[in-house]
């Protein structure tokens, strides 16, 4: 008997997976139908390009959520980020070597101090990550009202450069997910996030560090938040503040998309990959149709419901 | 045989490659105590969701006050007069006694409005038909857990209760609260309510019930005046085979060896007031006390997640001080917690993770973690504890109580090289399974491990344990071994003991400084 039920809870993941894999395929095969433009070199190479951005911001998001947590002040910290990168790199477009590693620490630190505040304040991190979202976007426009800055032209290359006809940034972000991957399944503390998402209490009693994780976990959300902004900022140049709004909701999609549990110790990051890729060609292709962006938010709003939906009605 | 309250015959139930009813008959005569008896996985608890409404018959028919029915939701089968009390109360513990007592219908007053007065009130009646007393304003969260259960059981008591089911009402309470709620069921069965109790603590159903049910396997072993069979004789009906012994063997001599654990003159909190111990390598060592008494708090204190005041903890005969689980593991300490839902296991996780998750520098090479050692880790584990599952791959919220127990015990055997902490281990754990881990820890205990467990089943403290202490409030109030050892001799101390320490209490209420 519970050999049976076991084996389907098991290939529970993988079905997930699957089921993103086939939808991928399936936009594909529309999108070559509807245009001859869509499955051209030229237009994956563009769609490549873009993966960065929302693939770094999920995987940020993958971390946190793993762990139990949810993240909602990512948007907000890269239009900070952007704004920063663009201003400074226009006052001395000189220090690229200073800007990068300066907003990286930063966006280190305010996801740490979200996981600070999360343990220490014991607040719910809904409340911790909006507030701080809040607090981040208000001070930013405090200092830019709108977008502005530059960015030298050596640094916009590396959102456009490429590696054997490869966009740059993508071998960047799979490289990423991939040591991403080993680390959450192959080392003690990667591990731990795992535990620690799924039952706090019970990590605590087995004497792993839980704080130290959770702390961690929202660290390295920022770290992603971070490196989404650098590529950012090096595609369109300028520093928006307003730039990052969309993105939290957008950072959840494909986490819950790749079947990583809201709840916190079930998922991993291949799942957000397959994720990040459907989201990205979905807009893609609703781009190409000439589809308004406004129905891609209703969009994306339908597929994060169905998606928590198919879920969680599987799970019963 | 038409006087039932309820009849169930051939009921069958069937999910994909599981049959867990299978052609079972059942019935409750109104005025009767009926026990349903077998191992967790036997059927009990589809056979009350079918009942209850829970859960549709795939075929069998049922007949309820002589008519046929059936239920299309639990609150037809509610509005029928069928009350379930399950494990977990389903209480909102925020709310007053009175909203939650009258949760299905709120009383109206002026305007159609709810009228908190007419609530009160109506609840209070209700309590008081019970013959307790519980303040209705107070909140659930406040009140202990055998009055959270009188809660439970006055909510049947709102409409006309032909039917009550409780289910394993007696897995979280002990002592007096026991009584209490023994007193309210012969009550009720008095008024010829019919009653449908299930407990894994065959003591109880002696006491308690009289007819007993037993289910193996999703069918019917059979249906007797509990007067019939013996002990053993229900024990046998419902594994399937003869236990000959349910304790593995004693200590042929008593321990000699050096203390692994001693702990002097604790206190750490108000409910660990002055707690003397200790534990001897390779022995097993009971707290034995009312729910309530410290026994927990004491466990916490020694294994670092409870802050301590005053007093001596030494291990291995040097001080021990650990303000962290992690500190504690390093040692050579285990702690088995009470409630392994909440803060034992990590249900969504493979049991392999679930064996691990205390060591995993064990299983880390150059900073990685070696699966395949992990693997065959699991599985040796698995093997040694006989837990049943097909693999170490599989989710261990899907094992059932028993099994999810023994995955903990090959946890925290790993851990544990010196000394165990058990608190509850057998809670909610069919006898099969408790068989196996009683044996279980007296191959620890034979291995050299001091196992310090704590229980509420006096007949598993007793039957298990070489010494015995007994805590009331905060204090040990007696130690007791050898051939006075006995339920009796445990119940009296822990009873006894505590109007003398009120005494002894207000003496040192002097000024301290």
């Amino acid at each position: 008997m519970s050999a049976i039920t076991v084996d389907l809870r098991r290939n529970r993941l993988m079905l997930s997976y699957l089921i993103v894999a086939v939808l991928l395929v399936v936009l594909a095969v529309a999108g070559g139908l509807l245009s001859d433009r869509f499955l051209t070199w030229r237009n994956i190479g563009n769609l490549f390009q873009q993966l960065i951005v929302l693939g770094m911001v999920s995987l940020g998001q993958t971390f946190v959520v793993l762990m139990g947590g949810i993240d909602l002040a990512i948007g907000s910290l890269v239009g900070a980020l952007t704004v920063f990168l663009a201003n400074f790199l226009e006052w001395r477009p000189d220090l690229v070597w200073l800007a990068l590693p300066l907003a990286l620490v930063a966006a280190t630190a305010v996801g740490a101090l979200n996981g600070l505040l999360t343990v220490v304040l014991r607040v719910h991190p809904l409340i911790v990550t909006l507030g701080m979202s809040s607090i981040i976007f208000g001070a930013t426009l405090m200092y830019r009202k709108e977008p502005g800055g530059s960015v030298p032209r050596a640094f916009a290359d590396i959102a456009y450069a490429k590696v054997g006809g490869i966009p740059f940034s993508a071998v960047v972000l799979v490289v990423i997910f991939a040591l991403a991957g080993l680390w959450l399944q192959r080392t003690r503390t990667g591990r731990s996030i795992y535990f620690v998402g799924g039952d706090r209490e019970a990590a605590r009693l087995n004497g792993l560090p839980v704080d130290r994780i959770v702390v961690l976990a929202y660290a390295l959300s920022g770290l992603c938040a971070g490196i989404a902004a650098i590529f950012l900022t090096a595609r369109t140049g300028v520093g928006d503040p307003r730039i990052g709004a969309a993105l939290t909701l957008q950072s959840v999609t494909p986490v819950v998309v790749g079947g990583t549990i809201l709840a916190g110790g079930r998922g991993g990051v291949l799942g957000t990959f397959l994720g990040v890729l459907l989201v990205t060609m979905l807009n893609s292709l609703l781009n190409f149709v000439n589809v308004s962006s406004y129905y891609q938010w209703v969009i994306q709003g339908l597929i994060i419901i169905i998606a928590v939906g198919i879920h969680t009605t599987r799970r019963r | 045989m038409s006087a039932s309250v309820i009849e169930l015959s051939q009921i069958e139930k069937d999910y994909p490659g599981v049959k867990p009813l299978d052609k079972v008959d059942f019935a409750v005569r109104p005025g009767e105590i009926h026990a349903l008896l077998g191992e967790n996985g036997a059927g009990k608890s589809t056979l009350i969701r079918v009942m209850g409404g829970v859960t549709k018959p795939n075929s069998g028919t049922m007949t309820y006050l002589g008519k046929p029915v059936s239920w299309q939701s639990p609150k037809e089968a509610r509005a029928a007069g069928i009350h379930v009390i399950h494990q977990e109360l389903a209480l909102f513990p925020e709310l007053s006694v009175a909203e939650n007592i009258l949760v299905d219908t709120q009383p109206r007053g002026m305007f159609g409005l709810i009228s908190n007065r007419a609530r009160h009130v109506r609840a209070a009646e209700i309590l008081a038909q019970l013959g307790v007393d519980i303040p209705t304003h107070a909140k659930i969260d406040e009140l202990p857990l055998a009055d959270q259960q009188m809660v439970e059981i006055a909510k049947a008591l709102v409409g006309r209760v032909r039917l009550l089911i409780l289910d394993e009402p007696t897995a979280v309470i002990a002592g007096r609260e026991v009584d209490l709620l023994f007193e309210n069921m012969r009550r009720l069965r008095n008024e010829g309510v019919g009653i449908v109790y299930v407990s894994h603590r065959l003591e109880e159903i002696f006491e308690i019930a009289d007819t007993v049910t037993i289910l193996k396997d999703g069918q019917l072993v059979g249906t007797s005046p509990v007067s019939a069979l013996t002990r053993e004789e229900m024990i046998t009906r419902m594994v399937g085979r003869r236990l000959s012994q349910i304790y593995p063997p004693r200590r042929t001599a008593p321990a000699g060896g050096p203390d692994v654990l001693t702990v002097r003159n604790l206190k750490a909190g108000p409910r660990v007031r002055d707690v003397s111990l200790n534990v001897k390598v390779g022995e097993i060592v009971g707290v034995a006390g009312m729910v309530g008494s410290g026994r927990t708090e004491v466990a916490e204190a020694i294994f670092g997640t409870r802050a301590v005041e005053s007093g001596v903890i030494e291990f291995d005969g040097k001080p021990f001080e650990t303000k962290l689980p992690k500190g504690s593991i390093g040692h050579g300490l285990g702690f088995l917690t009470e409630s392994r839902k909440d803060d034992g296991l990590f249900l969504g996780l493979p049991i392999s993770a679930n064996i691990v998750a205390p060591d995993l520098d064990g299983i880390t090479k150059h900073g990685l973690i070696d699966r395949k050692q992990e693997r065959a880790l699991a599985m040796q584990q698995i093997q040694d504890f006989s837990v049943a599952t097909p693999s170490p791959d599989a989710k261990i919220g899907n094992l059932s109580g028993g099994n999810q127990q023994k995955v903990l015990f090959s946890r925290w055997s790993r851990i544990a090289s010196r000394l165990l902490i058990l608190d509850e281990p057998t809670r909610g754990v069919d006898i099969g399974a408790k068989v196996e881990i009683y044996r279980i820890v007296r191959r620890l205990a034979d291995s050299g491990v001091g196992v310090l467990m704590i229980s509420s089943e006096l007949p598993e403290i007793v039957g298990l344990s070489d010494r015995v202490f007994v805590m009331a409030q905060g204090y040990v109030v007696g130690e007791i071994k050898g051939d006075a050892l006995g339920e009796e001799a445990i119940m009296d101390l822990a009873v006894r003991s505590v109007g003398h320490r009120e005494a002894k209490m207000d003496q040192r209420a002097e000024p301290v400084g």
